[in-house]
């Protein structure tokens, strides 16, 4: 256990959607920061530092956080760092929050995450986290390859296109529950994804995830903050983080190597033995569908091969054993700063019991996970208490 | 009558050039590929490992490879695995729409003990099979550059 | 609060253009030189934390060049994007949680890659600041002219910044720029940005800077002369330049005070022995003076005309030549760390200040000390 605990006090999150018109940059960060404050029912200056995070390419602002961490969030005269790391933006925030609270040197922060991508190109930005001289000429942003990986998954353990699609329809029809959600499906059918135009073999279009814009606001405290404004926080058990080589292709990529590594690092840590029976939901970052299976195996919930025996058998489904992405997940929502953050909120939120339709019955431990990079992974495991398991 | 539009948005375009640094060991690695038609990959001098692309550093072992380290790899690997890109993005290279469907496959090249990803000359999927042999096509004029392999041909028996 | 300890630094030699290497090879050298000082391996280092910049990088996820550099494959890295000072307290705050024994905090810049002026230009918003044009250059102008305005400061006043830093260079085997400037050098560089003329500005530079941290149980492992934080604080000013005051640096004045409280400093020039701070041109030195506390507001140009700032000074400023000799844009913070490591481990060589035992590092994000990021060293 760390030497300070840490705990979630507040939480905001925009309806996140294709293209928010309405509002600009700030002005969307500040519907997430404002309802989060209200949650926690602090005030601005009861935030002590402000840590906010998006990639800076998709929206064309350097700095991006001198900007909007005074601007939409509370950080006039207050420590503001940008945490960025592409797909785990999020979860990079998320952790590094975790680690102001634990290091003793804040009591009370804001985490935030968010992006405006349409307002420029996602696509073409990710493609510049490539190496410029050998991958960027041929790759084709985050879903080439995604779709090699899919490819050879599919290939490597016999996994079909129509169990791919069911995690597609199980996702957005949980995005159905959550209020936040882009793509909220309740009456999706196999067929409708199944159908969809091929955009990458063997990604389909409703395979892949939707650019989405928005922002997710955080509020952490340590124990004796949390006390003051909560009965009902959620703890961080543990974190964990794995990166991987430079090149994506240096290794396999049927599996997930870092998600075994981060995830076999904290369960030790938390003292989980079986996470399908220890976990009581879990909100993973699944890019693709394909992914979602994938990420299931490394991650210790089957054996690697079974993602697609897994939800089969209906085990990550709302009522099965280990419910994934009761939110809808990424496949519902990517707003890439936000994505991998919202998976931590979510899991609070369920640890909370304030899930409403989405909530799973008797959540008392959640795992949330970031992906992105060169295949890395970020995991934490929140409870209704910050000891181990065991 | 005639109410002017509010327009919600502005419009932002500017190129930001850059001039990227490439390294010893690719400058090498375009040399040989402009005049030898030679793939370049780089060797550990400690656990052995073969990395195409080349480059500088060894992570597994955190020690530098150098020109003496390069070794040259076949033109030819086995294709790991394929896809074919079926949508519209702005290419950051050339500030343009980059033209598709197009193949895109992984596959080592024999001698290597990485993968690389590269366009394969295929837009059928069905076409594609995992294990198929594929060898680098090069350019009659080559200019050094990763465009001097504009792509890999599947090897086709018979 | 917990002890964490600075154990060793390495620095590359800045320079204008390095263009035989690349990204990661100007991350492996320092990270190596490191590893070789300090006789470790890899295995030695719990996680990583960098700094950097996907402008700056041209790059996307800038972080993800260095990872097989840096040694984080199968490890945690993180990156802050921003100033180096700022990973270092990300760092900090990693070994003060009690989760890692060590970790390697490495950031790095490479200027001669990019277009500065767009790079910095990106920074403003794109509804009212951008299409003025406005860079670090044009917004330290404005500065520089109300400040000198307000308080009747002079170009020659501000002139003696560039000298000082310029001589201290010298003797900074890793400097950029090694040779002295006169007054008249000064005053005579062609205008850039009324009232600051070329010479009044840093060059951009290209280098890297790595150090490992420990806490209390190890540091002696690595070093006999481990260099212990003190204090720590960060306070951001308003972003449009018309929402901030700009006649004085009240950000860092801020910083400083929550600073110097918790390291118990009460008297800075009496109990600090050395300072780095980040001056991005000559005149912010001067409004560096007085947000630190070293004078009365509006004082900074009689303070440098006094020599107190010189090595040989009561507080001597910036001995490693400053960022008016080596740029390094991201890295310049954990520069400023490195150098007063070195001063606190009495590792400074010819510009080691005698007997340093506590000193002050600045770093700063964004335009003009908007981000501002004070640490306080000692030596015990």
């Amino acid at each position: 256990m760390p030497k300070n605990n840490v705990a979630i006090v507040g939480i905001g999150q925009t309806k996140f959607r294709s293209k928010r018109r309405d509002v600009n940059i700030p002005e969307m960060i500040y519907e997430a920061v404002k309802m989060a404050l209200d949650d926690a029912q602090m005030e601005p200056k009861d935030i002590d530092a402000i840590l906010i995070g998006n990639m800076d390419h998709f929206e064309g602002i350097n700095f991006s956080e001198m900007w909007c961490g005074i601007d939409a969030a509370p950080g006039y005269l207050k420590p503001v760092v940008k945490i960025a790391t592409g797909g785990t933006t999020g979860s990079s925030l998320g952790i590094c929050g975790y680690y102001n609270i634990a290091s003793g040197i804040y009591k009370k922060i804001l985490v935030v995450g968010w992006e405006k991508l349409n307002e420029g190109g996602a696509t073409t930005g990710i493609i510049t986290a490539f190496d410029p001289v050998w991958e960027r000429p041929s790759l084709a942003g985050a879903l080439g390859p995604l779709a090699l990986m899919a490819n050879m998954y599919a290939a490597k353990y016999g996994i079909t296109s129509e169990q791919a699609a069911k995690v597609t329809v199980k996702n957005r029809s949980n995005a159905a529950n959550n209020p936040f959600a882009h793509l909220q499906m309740p009456n999706i059918t196999l067929d409708y994804v199944m159908n969809s135009q091929m955009i990458s073999y063997p990604l389909r279009l409703h395979d892949c995830c939707p650019q989405s814009e928005g922002a997710c606001a955080v509020i952490y405290a340590n124990e004796v903050e949390a006390k003051k404004v909560t009965d009902n926080p959620a703890w961080f058990k543990g974190v964990s983080t794995a990166h991987y080589y430079t090149f994506g292709t240096d290794d396999i990529m049927y599996n997930l190597p870092t998600a075994t590594i981060a995830s076999k690092k904290l369960y030790k840590k938390v003292g989980i033995k079986d996470p399908v029976k220890d976990l009581d939901v879990a909100e993973i970052y699944e890019p693709t569908s394909w992914s979602e299976l994938s990420w299931t195996e490394a991650l210790g919930f089957v054996e690697l091969g079974g993602g697609g025996k897994l939800l089969d058998e209906g085990i990550t489904q709302m009522s099965g054993e280990l419910p994934v992405n009761p939110s809808g997940g990424v496949l519902s929502t990517n707003p890439i700063g936000a994505t991998a953050l919202v998976r931590f909120a979510e899991a609070a939120i369920q640890v909370m019991g304030r899930g409403g339709k989405r909530q799973v019955p008797d959540v008392e431990t959640a795992l949330g996970m970031g992906f992105g990079g060169s295949l890395w992974t970020e995991l934490a495991i929140l409870g209704k208490d910050p000891s181990p398991l065991r | 009558m005639g109410k002017k539009e509010i327009e919600f948005q502005i419009k932002w375009k500017t190129d930001l050039p850059y001039n990227y640094s490439i390294g010893k060991l690719a400058v090498k690695f375009f040399e040989e590929l402009k005049e030898n038609k030679s793939i370049m990959g780089s060797k550990c001098p400690k656990c052995g490992k073969v990395h195409m692309p080349p480059r500088a550093v060894c992570a597994d072992c955190l020690i530098e490879m150098k020109l003496e380290d390069m070794v040259e790899l076949s033109p030819r690997g086995t294709l790991e695995g394929f896809t074919v890109v079926n949508y519209p993005f702005i290419d950051p290279t050339t500030g343009g729409m980059r033209p598709f469907p197009y193949g895109y496959g992984i596959f080592k090249l024999d001698g290597a003990d990485t993968y690389m990803m590269h366009f394969v000359n295929e837009t059928d999927h069905t076409k594609f099979k995992i294990g198929q042999r594929v060898e680098a096509v090069f350019k009659e004029k080559r200019e050094g550059n990763i465009g001097d392999i504009p792509y890999f041909r599947i090897i086709r028996e018979g | 609060m917990d002890k964490v300890a600075i154990v060793g630094c390495a620095q590359t030699k800045y320079e204008a253009e390095k263009i035989d290497l690349t990204i990661s090879e100007l991350v492996f050298e320092v990270v190596k030189k490191l590893h070789n000082e300090l006789g470790i391996t890899n295995d030695d280092v719990g996680c990583v934390i960098t700094g950097s910049n996907d402008f700056n990088d041209g790059r996307t996820i800038a972080n993800m060049a260095i990872q097989d550099a840096v040694g984080s494959v199968r490890k945690a890295e993180s990156r802050v994007s921003g100033d180096g000072a700022f990973a270092y307290v990300y760092g900090a705050m990693r070994i003060l949680s009690g989760e890692y024994d060590t970790v390697l905090v490495v950031s790095h810049s490479k200027c001669s890659e990019g277009d500065q002026f767009l790079i910095n230009n990106s920074i403003f918003d794109p509804f009212y600041q951008r299409h003025l044009g406005l860079d670090q250059i044009s917004s330290a102008g404005l500065m520089a002219n109300m400040y000198m305005s307000k308080y009747g400061i002079t170009e020659a006043q501000a002139a003696n910044v560039v000298t000082k830093n310029r001589k201290n260079a010298i003797n900074n085997p890793y400097a950029h720029l090694q040779n002295k400037v006169s007054i008249d050098d000064v005053l005579n560089s062609p205008m850039l940005a009324y009232p600051l003329k070329e010479l009044d500005f840093p060059p951009y530079s290209d280098g890297a800077v790595a150090m490992l941290l420990t806490n209390e149980e190890n540091a002696k492992k690595f070093t006999d002369t481990p260099v212990w934080l003190k204090g720590y604080a960060s306070c951001t000013d308003a972003y449009y330049l018309g929402h901030r005051t700009m006649t004085d640096l009240i950000g860092l004045e801020y910083a400083a005070k929550e600073a110097f409280k918790m390291a118990e400093i009460k008297d800075p020039i009496k109990e600090l022995d050395v300072a780095e701070v980040f001056e991005a041109f000559s005149v912010h030195e001067l409004m560096i003076y007085e947000a630190l506390g070293f004078c009365g507001k509006g004082e900074g140009g009689k303070f440098i005309e006094s020599g107190e700032t010189q090595i040989d000074g009561s507080i001597p400023v910036n001995p490693s030549g400053g960022v008016l000799s080596s740029n390094v844009a991201m890295a310049n913070g954990l520069i400023r760390v490195a150098e007063i490591a070195l001063q606190l481990m009495d590792k400074a060589e010819k510009r080691q200040i005698s007997e340093a035992n506590t000193g002050l590092a600045y770093g700063m994000n964004g335009i003009c000390s908007q981000g501002n990021c004070v640490l306080i060293f000692g030596g015990e």
